[in-house]
């Protein structure tokens, strides 16, 4: 029957020749498809030039990922041998890490990931990264802060403060609060924790305050009164509390930095930010306890002794969108990350104490926090 | 664990009252059959537009339209047409992205009524059953100007018409599939010469707990909190007053329960997350039909509720009313002139959880459409539109289309077009609680296009083929997107901020042949689609030059169907090439191949026809995700049973 259409098959030799690269493109496509390899998400990274990894000595960069897209991850910055390894928790383990990888903090050879909205704990051992152990059980945990040898607490989105048994690594109990959990320091045998109030809350609604709570009972012995949304904690030189506040979500008031003396609970000074659309964030302290960091359109430097809020950030954001801050605790030098649009690699900034540029390094997704290893000393 | 039991009840009643209705109906208009069943013609598919006005339009074949009532608009034009859909899964928020734009820029229509919430400003397409449209069109880039302003991408136009010589026509069909996959429809249509009924009800419900091999935990485990349950129905009302007025109501109502999946390595989450969504439209129409004018007057009204419940977290309400209003003429009184002006006003009402309190906005439209036919080679179309939002004028959107017939039987036709467009910003964004912008400006495009179609049919009409090749240019200006506000990150606010440059080219190959008693046809839908981002929002930026994300460069589908005694088959196979998942374009969902087979077969049992159809998806079993660490289903099955009572037609 085929026989019929001689005249078309000549006329039309235009069509035939698509027809014939569209078979080639169909037939390329298929033969490439038959493997049987599952499509995942890949990821594009250098290839590492360092042979022998070692987590002894550097900075581990914590890049939260974005929200719901499973794709937070670990970046090493290997300070003895000057190399950048990406990837690392995926490397070691051959799986991913889930999303929000909020913060990282290090006990004795080990370290804790706590991964926000897939509300777990990644134990891993900091020889290689593997893991040891996954603490589940949370709901939406923040970050994590060391007690002692045997326990930890952890803080979360929804009103509690999680207590983790170090030694079996399970949270064996629960310390009820009134709102949401954020920030947390030790101060002898307290442990101050921001609480920022109900997150289905609005602002007007939500009690900001810290909780002073005795690691020995594990009860809450006394709370202070804070302006809204308590997110920056950090301990000088005189054992001063410095509370950094956003103010709000929604701008709900100017955001503040308030000093609390923490013997007699009370707030001593009590700093307001001019424009409250500009919103400070990332408290951080130098070693020797004197000076204080914080990003707010720019990184922004305090000495703990001045008496008003610095008037201009010592390095400007210039364009970037920056969005993690630490200081390192045996330099000094300040590492601020670039999370650019949140869609893409993000870059860590290395500057001396004098605001100048030392080093960038490339990151992962939405680089956040940064946790260094006990012997980082560069 | 009652509630699937009780999906399963529901599907299978439905399905027994449809049977019982049909047989009754048999019963009593039994000495009215004729001996032959006659099947209703079916339309073939074909890029080659009858009514193309210089601006690209597709029809998606109604046969294919017929074999996948058991599913939703995306798996439709992710099997047949250049749309890429994004999906999170079987039953699973599904959005378009046409020529390299993002889902805002896709409108849908129902009988002329935009579907795309004001709210969002996009449609799930899972959330619109295949069994609830007739007839299913797709108007490319410019020539959604005709329709609306803001759909940079094009148009998704859903019909349903009455067929007047129809007396009496029922559907039933019940599907069952993997993963308890349960959909039922029920379609009675029924009238006179110059009157018809058609109602229509549909329920799907699904515990969709599919295996899939989860990467975290290395091993596999069921997919969790994916359940749906779906439930529509319909009435739609004609009425003719001597071939020149024309009436119709249609009413429709949607809802769906919906469980949100979480990601794999959220696997072990006892928690809830959770969709409710209630739609109601309702259209009014009239239509006057003169010797050289037509005029159409159209009213609707939409009642949309969706709550969203994320565990004790957040539970969201969003309602949303919109009262629309169309008033358009056509004349067509001077040869090779026609002149179709048009208003359209839309009011949209939104009340949700997550606004300062009730948001408004009026939009009124008015348009122009003037097609001229030179001779028989040149056909010129101009489209102006104005849009007044609130009381502030937009800037003109004007499309202007030539297209040059180079023969004499309008086989083969060169067109061309540009065309600039605005698209303004959705209430979501002017204004969501803290983070919406009311200083937002509209989006602009500006877009060329030409193409040539080729149409060609045997003598004997056993053979045919039409091909049709284009390629766009499609420049967008001031996108709104949103990222963490300036001052502070925590802030996600939108912005006027990228710059897209989108080019492609598109490619249609379709083939009917009939031979030795088989009707064979082979469809082929082709698109190479380059979109980039051109601005960068710092110097460290990366993105500048790079492919949008979850937008593949490469995407291709064929379509095999054959038909003899009464069996059909159907082939199809889908090519999606790689997706970045990132700006920079440093991570990277590899491409994939999916195919789905249905084999079915139409059983003449006296007076009925009784269908039953097996079908496979994701026939190669491919361990795929579509999102990142968002699974998809391995191989799953489909076996439907269609009983379907003939038209009485008018003797």
């Amino acid at each position: 029957m085929i026989t019929n259409h001689p005249n078309v098959k000549e006329k039309n030799t235009p069509i035939y020749n698509l027809l014939t690269l569209f078979s080639l493109l169909a037939l390329t496509i298929f033969s490439d498809s038959c493997s049987k390899t599952p499509i995942r998400e890949k990821t594009v990274v250098p290839p590492d030039t360092t042979h022998t990894v070692s987590y002894a000595n550097g900075i581990f960069v914590v890049n939260e990922g974005n929200f719901n897209w499973a794709n937070a991850s670990v970046t090493f910055i290997d300070n003895s041998s000057n190399t950048l390894i990406q990837d690392i928790f995926r490397k070691s383990n051959n799986r991913i890490l889930g999303d929000v990888a909020e913060s990282m903090k290090i006990a004795d050879n080990l370290g804790y990931l706590v991964i926000n909205n897939s509300n777990r704990i990644e134990v891993v051992s900091l020889a290689d990264f593997k893991s040891v152990s996954t603490i589940n059980g949370l709901d939406s945990p923040r970050f994590l802060e060391i007690v002692d040898s045997t326990k930890a607490y952890v803080t979360n989105l929804r009103s509690d403060v999680s207590i983790i048994n170090l030694k079996t690594n399970t949270v064996s109990g629960s310390i009820k609060t009134n709102g949401w959990t954020e920030n947390l320091i030790r101060y002898n045998k307290y442990m101050l924790v921001t609480s920022i109030g109900m997150f289905s809350d609005p602002s007007a609604q939500r009690r900001a305050q810290i909780l002073v709570i005795d690691t020995q009972t594990d009860a809450i012995v006394d709370s202070i009164q804070t302006g809204k949304e308590p997110i920056g904690l950090v301990i000088d030189k005189k054992q001063k509390v410095w509370v950094l506040c956003s103010g709000g979500y929604d701008n709900f008031e100017a955001p503040s930095l308030i000093r609390i003396n923490p013997e007699l609970r009370m707030i001593e000074k009590t700093f307001t930010f001019a424009d409250p659309t500009l919103v400070p964030s990332r408290l951080c302290i130098n070693p020797t306890g004197d000076t204080m960091y914080f990003l707010r359109n720019g990184v922004c430097r305090m000495p703990v002794s001045a008496a008003a809020l610095p008037s201009q950030p010592m390095i400007g954001p210039e364009g970037r969108l920056l969005y993690g801050l630490a200081i390192h605790p045996s330099t000094g030098h300040i590492y601020v990350s670039d999370a650019k649009d949140y869609v893409q690699n993000g870059t860590v900034y290395q500057y001396d104490t004098y605001g100048t540029l030392v080093k960038s390094y490339t990151a992962g997704r939405i680089p956040g926090s940064f946790c260094f290893t006990k012997s980082s000393n560069k | 664990m009652s509630a699937p039991v009780t999906r399963v009840h529901i599907s299978f009643i439905l399905f027994l009252i449809a049977i019982s209705i049909a047989g009754m109906v048999h019963v009593v208009r039994a000495q009215n059959l004729t001996d032959t069943l006659r099947l209703k013609e079916f339309e073939v598919k074909s890029n080659y537009s009858t009514d193309n006005s210089c601006f690209k339009r597709v029809k998606i074949d109604s046969v294919i339209l017929i074999n996948h009532q058991n599913t939703d608009l995306s798996n439709i034009l992710s099997q047949y047409s250049a749309i890429f859909i994004k999906s999170y899964g079987n039953g699973g928020l599904a959005t378009p992205s046409f020529r390299g734009t993002t889902a805002q820029h896709t409108q849908v229509e129902w009988n002329g009524i935009n579907l795309n919430s004001p709210m969002l400003g996009q449609v799930d397409l899972s959330q619109i059953p295949v069994s609830q449209f007739d007839g299913l069109e797709i108007l490319y880039g410019s020539a959604g100007i005709a329709r609306t302003s803001g759909a940079f991408g094009g148009v998704i136009n859903l019909v349903t018409n009455p067929d007047w010589n129809n007396r009496l026509n029922i559907l039933a069909m019940q599907s069952l599939a993997s993963f308890s996959t349960f959909t039922s429809n029920v379609n009675v249509a029924a009238g006179s010469s110059s009157f018809q009924s058609h109602t229509k009800f549909n329920y799907s419900s699904a515990t969709n707990d599919f295996p899939y091999y989860n990467d975290y935990l290395k091993e596999t485990i069921h997919q969790q909190n994916a359940s749906f349950a779906l439930f529509g129905m319909s009435e739609e009302l004609f009425w003719k007053l001597k071939d020149r007025h024309l009436f119709s109501l249609k009413v429709r109502y949607n809802q769906n329960d919906q469980n949100l999946p979480p990601t794999v390595t959220d696997y072990n989450l006892d928690h809830l997350e959770k969709q409710n969504t209630k739609d109601l439209f309702a259209v009014l129409e009239y239509k006057l039909v003169g010797k050289k004018y037509n005029l159409v007057v159209k009213s609707a009204f939409a009642d949309q509720r969706m709550q969203y419940r994320l565990d004790s977290s957040i539970n969201a309400v969003h309602q949303y009313y919109q009262w629309i209003s169309k008033v358009r003429f056509s004349y067509n009184g001077i040869r090779g002139l026609s002149i179709r002006p048009g208003i359209d006003f839309t009011y949209d009402q939104v009340i949700s959880d997550d606004y300062d309190g009730m948001k408004t906005r009026s939009t009124t439209s008015f348009f122009t459409e003037v097609n001229y036919m030179a001779g028989q080679r040149v056909k010129t179309s101009l489209v102006i539109r104005e849009d007044l939002i609130d009381a502030k004028f937009l800037p003109i959107v004007p499309a202007l289309g030539v297209e040059y017939f180079p023969w004499k039987n309008q086989d083969l036709s060169f067109s061309v077009n540009l065309a600039r467009n605005y698209r303004y910003p959705t209430l979501n964004d002017l204004f969501w609680t803290v983070s919406g912008n009311p200083d937002l400006k509209p989006e602009t495009n500006y877009s060329v296009e030409g193409g040539f179609t080729l149409y060609h049919k045997s003598n004997d009409r056993k053979f045919r083929f039409d091909l049709t090749l284009t390629g766009y240019y499609s420049w967008i200006y001031n996108m709104i997107t949103w990222s963490p506000a300036s001052g502070n990150s925590n802030l996600w606010q939108p912005e006027n901020i990228d710059q897209i440059h989108a080019r492609g080219l598109e490619a249609g190959l379709n083939f009917n042949w009939k031979v030795l008693n088989f009707d064979l046809s082979l469809d082929n839908n082709f698109n190479f689609c380059h979109s980039t981002y051109q601005k960068a929002s710092s110097a460290y930026d990366q993105k500048i030059g790079k492919q949008l994300i979850y937008i593949p460069v490469n995407t291709l589908n064929s379509t095999f169907s054959a038909a003899r005694w009464k069996f059909y088959l159907n082939y199809n196979f889908c090519y999606v090439s790689d997706r970045y998942t990132a700006k920079d374009n440093l991570s990277v969902m590899p491409g994939y191949i999916l195919s789905n087979i249905i084999l079915g077969k139409n059983i003449s049992l006296r007076n009925f026809i009784l269908s039953l159809q097996l079908e496979i998806r994701n026939l190669m079993d491919l361990d795929y995700q579509s999102i990142a660490n968002r699974p998809m289903p391995g191989r799953n099955y489909a076996v439907t049973l269609k009983f379907s009572m003939p038209k009485l037609n008018r003797q």
